[in-house]
């Protein structure tokens, strides 16, 4: 005779029935591995980057900018760097906050004509060309995107007044996320 | 038993102490980063640092149940610093059961602080003092860092830098539960797998900010939900959504009660399947859950498996409970037309004897 069942049983036969079949987990070195800044698997790399976004004319991103478009601050410089080649473009900031350590960013692109990625990660670069953090940013609409990331405490103190207005401490680097680490790094451990 | 000195030695850790001194602890490890030499104290004063340790240590557990945990971290932190005082070899030895006594308060606080390589090192003090340590449960959990609980590992992987074994751990015993949340939000394996070890990956890289004290294996759900649903709000306003799918939903039915829409009688008793039959059910509401757009399937966990009310998930979606009532109605009407629609497995799955 069946018991009766209802759909949250269902639900959570389901569930348990996925836990004891899931893949094997990644392992803690991988994992690490994984959050490990781009930066530093890849130093060479991001020199390069850096020499190119330091190339970046700030009034480029104003060229880019139609008037009916123009929103937010001054542009930031930005690399979008893909697979095989980077791109020399430039972000208006919309929206900036810290509160809390908590850094909240939404940003949109110039880079008309490309097929925007639905992530990013955002590597910040300080003025001394230096990496500063990077975080995940995700596609909002068009070509505008928010990230939301807990800032390093000295940063934190220092960006809290920040405005979208200002002329803002940082240049960028953007990466699509699925580019950010190739398989091999990690090898067959990673999923 | 063996003499303190004896114990010493099986350690393999430096004697640093003066011949005849009775503590299990060597100089070198102070892990409260206090200084490692004080005046020689009376067992008295010595009984009042570990009571203040001890106080101290209430205190951040009280810190830890309310939520408070800069003030938690604090008080451990200067617990440990106390009760790493009372054992320096410097000062006057206590009774050997008040030393272990003392050494479980540090073990114990040591593991509160995330300090794991300091708390391994004692644990490997204590029994190769005590051998017979080894046979009791206490201790066969303390050595294994796969046993200890999530306070104790998500402090040592909040350190700088991670404490490998403890994320192994922690990693282990919430993977699949995680693994199975993200496969009924996103009904596809691989895609299930990548969210979860998305969510881990974002959890690491601000693991200063988790909770010992919090519940990690909702947490860690509600980060992969989070991510999932930021997925799918890109999609969806990158229009790749089909619309008509979404705009269904506006037409669901409303309904009294949304788990009245029962299966009971096409489904066969899930206690009482065989293994290959279990393997098929599963296969076929994955199928079913898979043509639901991904809003219902967020809808159905955040009712089924996180217990929300119809009230709490409208708040988050800006609709009425009466909505989302019916969208967990049409939801359910939508499966079983689908498990029906899948031919004769359900209706021949053998049950097991």
């Amino acid at each position: 005779m069946k018991s009766e069942k209802t759909f949250e049983d269902l639900m959570r036969w389901r569930l348990a029935e996925a836990a004891t079949g899931s893949p094997a987990p990644p392992s803690a070195t991988c994992l690490l591995e994984l959050i490990r800044p781009w930066w530093e698997i890849w130093p060479a790399q991001f020199l390069d980057a850096v020499d190119r976004l330091g190339q970046i004319n700030l009034n480029y991103g104003h060229a880019m900018e139609t008037a009916g478009q123009y929103r937010g601050g001054h542009p930031v410089p930005v690399l979008i760097v893909g697979e095989e080649d980077s791109l020399k473009s430039s972000a208006r900031v919309l929206y900036l906050d810290v509160r809390d350590g908590e850094f909240r960013l939404r940003f949109r692109l110039a880079a008309a004509g490309l097929k925007a990625p639905q992530r990013y990660e955002v590597t910040f670069i300080g003025a001394d060309q230096r990496p500063l953090f990077s975080a995940e940013a995700t596609l909002f609409m068009n070509n505008e995107y928010h990230l939301a990331s807990e800032l390093p405490e000295d940063l934190a103190e220092l960006w809290k007044q920040l405005k979208v207005t200002d002329k803002l401490p940082f240049r960028l680097i953007i990466r699509p996320v699925k580019a950010a680490v190739p398989s091999s790094t990690c090898g067959h451990m990673c999923l | 038993m063996d003499t303190l000195e004896q114990r010493r030695a099986k350690t393999g850790l430096p004697a640093s102490a003066a011949e005849g001194e009775r503590h299990f602890f060597p100089a070198e490890m102070n892990g409260g980063g206090l200084p490692t030499s004080m005046p020689a104290e009376s067992t008295d004063q010595l009984k009042n640092l570990m009571a203040e340790a001890e106080r101290l240590e209430s205190a951040g557990l009280g810190a830890r149940s309310t939520g408070d945990e800069s003030k938690a971290e604090q008080c451990f932190l200067a617990a440990l610093g106390l009760a790493t005082k009372a054992f320096n070899p410097t000062v006057i030895s206590l009774a050997p059961a008040e030393e272990m006594s003392g050494l479980r308060l540090n073990l114990r606080l040591a593991l509160r602080c995330g300090e794991a390589d300091q708390a391994r090192k004692l644990i490997k003090l204590a029994l190769a003092s005590v051998p017979a340590l080894a046979f009791e449960d206490e201790w066969i959990q303390l050595r294994e860092s796969a046993t200890w609980p999530d306070e104790w590992l998500i402090g040592a992987i909040r350190r700088e830098p991670p404490d490998v074994a403890a994320l192994d751990a922690l990693v282990k015993r919430h993977w699949p539960l995680l693994f199975g949340r993200c496969l009924v939000l996103t009904a596809n394996h691989p895609a299930a797998a990548d969210l979860a070890q998305d969510a881990w990956c974002r959890i690491l890289r601000s693991r200063k900010r988790l909770k010992p004290g919090g519940n990690f294996p909702a947490y860690i759900t509600t980060v992969a939900t989070n991510l999932w649903r930021d997925d799918m709000r890109s999609i969806s306003r990158a229009g790749l959504m089909a619309r008509s799918r979404m705009s269904s939903l506006n037409e669901a039915l409303p309904g009294d009660d949304e788990n009245s829409a029962t299966l009971m009688d096409i489904l066969p008793d899930l206690d009482a399947l065989q293994q290959q039959d279990r393997n098929h059910l599963a296969l076929e509401i994955d199928q079913a859950m898979a043509q639901l757009p991904p809003l219902l399937r967020d809808v159905l966990s955040a009712r089924f498996l996180n217990g929300e009310t119809c009230l709490e998930i409208g708040r988050r979606h800006g609709r009425t409970q009466q909505t989302i009532s019916g969208w967990i109605r049409s939801a359910i009407i939508q499966i079983r037309t689908t498990l029906e629609n899948q031919g004769n497995t359900l209706k021949n799955m053998t049950h097991e004897k």
